[in-house]
């Protein structure tokens, strides 16, 4: 019945130990005239962890149901309305303060993922396995990285970033054990040789040694390269070139970011790698995330895009404050139109990412629809500090599960661990209960 | 009130169906109690899912905690969703109702479905869990359903064991009398209340009510001049022709909640509380019993009007409040 021969989902193109570039799925993976028998491709997951709160007046629109009109801060995904959904009234109880007095930021992320409140200490650090890795552990094998943990800023592990919390809780969004968070990846170049080279980041000097005879990783799997393209139809044939020129793309650029640093200031305090511009660095990062999720190299995705309590400021857009500062805005006006403006931006940026997501094709869909992407605050109000109804969108549907294109509101105090459990069924690791969850989130899916 | 630190008064938990307007009164009294530093009213729960009493019960917790500031979260209010929504009196949707020259209403509430409410049992779990240990009390005015409810919740029974000091319900009648109608709207789940509530119950039977009747003059009177528009003088005035004096069970279990050592009431010897197949409530005194009923003293009589009146009448105190963290010891129910 067979007629050709299939390649494996697995395939990697190799070079000289130093290079392992995973494939994007390719119509050679599927067997010829079994499409009917082929299995689902799998769903992925991602966190996009924003600080800090939101301008609430700006985030939700005035309406439940299908979106007609987005809200001003949502403008920036307007192309991809239809496969939105954005959940109303989720609440995160073990952020609050219960009896720990002050320290929201710290808490709240914290709590975001681990479902408990976490100690309130600067060197006696508990939290608890972040949900993400729990999946982790249950289907993490099936890819070359269980997860992948990233982020753009400050990633210290001690310290007080807010009122007796340990900057271990502010840092980091993934936790392998109660003690042991999985700080962020930072450095775009650390990511890409993580992501395609043979296992183990090049010092800078093996680095400076191999930029001398080489102009791109693609080089050294070059053999590797035109091998496959021999035996793939003219569609698998772009497929390959459009990805593989991705990756030169994004290698390009931080070639191009590590130059313009050292011209910048030799002395400046972040490793060459990691762009001073918020947008290139988002931009390289979550590239990779597209690549990665694309490759099938992980399924389990968290970005701390920036820190809870952080004061970085957003000169290109004219707002040399700090973004914490700013969301203490005590309700003027001149200060929130501020925070709405880099809320804005932020999803601005964001949405190029989902452009990528949504025009790469996995089978008769778009990487899109086998992805569950939550884009999410720890704060709602940032001002008030507030826990309930916290800002969440979740791009792609999942896998066919999730009904989008539309504002679904849940009864308050809603335990966002209810969500959780939802996403843990789609990822194919069922549990009965998370956190303070109550149950499953209603309403979510197409049925 | 202190906004960071110093001694934490007990978190005050009110769950009622709002069938009567004596259960309006008690939330009043309880904000009363919020402003002299007797108590901090948690949260209110419905055991009835009816949007409008809801809506008015939003209202007046908004009333009473003014305009949202720093770290001031305002709970939902919680509400079954199973059962019947019963009678809804104009003492609640005439007050509603008034609007301002401008066409504004008076009373701002934001409950337009069930999803502007929250499950009871997951709100009074979350609330439970920012009280010290010992450290909150709870009232009941109304049907037990709700809290019937809580017991079958994950966890939730070892949290009230842990957090709650003691519940006092107004319900019943003591020593005996005929069944009344809170504790017959849900048969089984007064009787799992009596039955296998974790911490003492001291309840508040229909007698106590009936003995203690409110001073209604004083709507027209002391409610007047604290604030002239108060959402629970307008529902008083429409609940019924006035002047009349509503019985005041539920103010009576909340005074005594957040003032048991103040001498207002009497207290029976410990004992067994029971419910019969017709709904009436029945005492059996034992040595270790887990419950007690209040006995009206007539001396207080005239010093629990006074209570009522002037706790229930008192400006709202706008509360700006974070939890702090050293323990605070709760006053211990007068035996």
């Amino acid at each position: 019945m067979i007629t050709r021969k299939t390649l494996p989902r697995r395939t990697f193109l190799r070079g000289l130990g130093t290079a392992a570039i995973g494939l994007p799925f390719l119509d050679a993976m599927t067997p010829a005239l079994s499409a009917s028998t082929m299995p689902d491709p799998p769903v992925r997951m991602a966190f996009f962890y924003l600080p800090n709160g939101m301008i609430m007046d700006a985030w939700n629109p005035g309406y439940e149901g299908r979106f007609s009109e987005l809200p001003r801060t949502l403008k920036a995904l307007e192309p991809f309305k239809d496969d939105m959904l954005q959940l109303g009234n989720l609440t995160h109880n073990t952020g609050r303060a219960l009896l720990d007095g002050a320290g929201d930021h710290g808490r709240c992320c914290g709590s975001y993922l681990t479902g408990i409140q976490v100690k309130k200490s600067l060197v006696d650090i508990r939290a608890s396995v972040s949900f993400d890795q729990i999946v982790a552990s249950e289907v993490g094998g099936k890819t070359r990285f269980p997860s992948l943990e990233l982020g753009m800023d400050d990633a210290r592990q001690a310290g007080d970033c807010d009122s007796g919390y340990s900057c271990a809780y502010t840092n980091n969004l993934a936790w392998k054990s109660q003690a042991q968070p999985l700080p962020p990846i930072l450095n775009p170049r650390v990511l890409f040789e993580r992501l395609f080279g043979s296992g183990q980041p090049m010092t800078p000097e093996e680095r400076r040694r191999q930029s001398l005879y080489r102009r791109s990783i693609l080089d050294f799997v070059t053999d590797d390269t035109h091998k496959l393209e021999g035996s793939l139809g003219p569609t698998d044939r772009r497929k390959l070139d459009e990805y593989l020129t991705a990756i030169r793309a994004v290698e390009l650029q931080i070639q191009r970011t590590e130059n313009d640093n050292r011209q910048i200031d030799p002395h400046m305090d972040k490793p060459y790698g990691v762009p001073a511009d918020f947008a290139e660095h988002f931009r390289l990062l979550s590239s990779m995330i597209a690549i990665a999720f694309q490759a099938d190299l992980t399924r389990i995705v968290t970005f701390l895009v920036t820190h809870e309590g952080t004061s970085r400021s957003y000169r290109e857009l004219g707002i040399p404050d700090g973004h914490h500062p700013l969301t203490h805005h005590r309700y003027q006006a001149e200060l929130m139109e501020k925070v709405r403006r880099i809320n804005e931006y932020h999803v601005q940026q964001f949405a190029g990412f989902i452009e990528k997501m949504k025009t790469a094709r996995e089978g008769d869909r778009s990487l899109l629809d086998n992805s569950m992407i939550v884009y999410g605050a720890g704060l709602s109000d940032g001002n008030a500090h507030l826990h309930d109804d916290l800002p969440t969108l979740i791009l792609g549907r999942g896998g066919n599960y999730f009904k989008t294109g539309r504002r679904l509101l849940v009864r308050r105090e809603t335990p966002m661990c209810n969500l959780f459990l939802t996403m843990m069924d789609r990822m194919g690791v069922p549990i009965e209960r998370f956190g303070d969850s109550t149950g499953h989130v209603e309403g979510l899916n197409l049925g | 009130m202190p906004q960071f630190g110093g001694r934490q008064s007990a978190g005050a938990f009110f769950d009622t169906d709002f069938s009567g307007i004596d259960n309006l009164l008690a939330v009043s009294l309880l904000y009363g109690l919020q402003g002299k530093g007797d108590c901090r009213v948690a949260v209110i729960t419905m055991s009835r899912p009816n949007l409008q009493v809801a809506g008015f019960a939003d209202a007046v917790q908004r009333f009473y905690h003014g305009p949202a500031g720093n770290f001031s979260e305002l709970p939902p209010i919680g509400m079954r969703t199973e059962g019947a929504p019963g009678e809804t009196s104009a003492a609640f949707t005439a007050p509603l109702a008034r609007k301002r020259p401008d066409g504004s209403p008076v009373y701002r509430n934001q409950v337009r479905s069930v999803i502007d409410t929250a499950d009871p049992a997951t709100l009074l779990r979350n609330y439970l869990e920012a009280q010290h240990d010992g450290g909150a009390f709870l009232v009941a005015g109304g049907p037990a359903s709700n809290l019937a409810a809580a017991l079958a919740f994950p966890g939730l029974t070892a949290l009230i064991a842990a957090k709650v000091k003691y519940l006092v319900i107004a319900g019943g009648a003591f020593p005996q009398g005929p069944a009344q109608p809170q504790v017959q709207a849900d048969l089984p789940a007064s009787r799992k209340l009596f039955a296998e509530w974790p911490t003492p119950i001291v309840a508040a039977g229909a007698e106590v009510g009936a003995a203690l009747p409110f001073p209604g003059a004083s709507i027209d009177t002391q409610f007047a001049a604290a604030v002239p528009d108060h959402p629970v003088a307008d529902a008083y005035r429409a609940y019924r022709p006035m002047p009349y004096d509503a019985p005041t069970g539920a103010m009576a279990a909340a005074l005594y909640a957040a003032r048991p050592g103040a001498g207002y009431f009497k207290l029976s010897e410990p004992g067994k509380i029971e419910i019969d197949d017709g709904g009436r409530t029945t005492f059996t005194a034992m040595e270790k019993g887990n419950h007690q009923y209040l006995i009206v003293d007539p001396a207080q009589t005239e010093k629990i009007a006074a209570a009522y009146v002037e706790l229930a009448s008192a400006k709202p105190m706008v509360r700006r409040f974070r939890p702090p963290v050293q323990n605070a010891a709760l006053p211990q129910p007068r035996k």
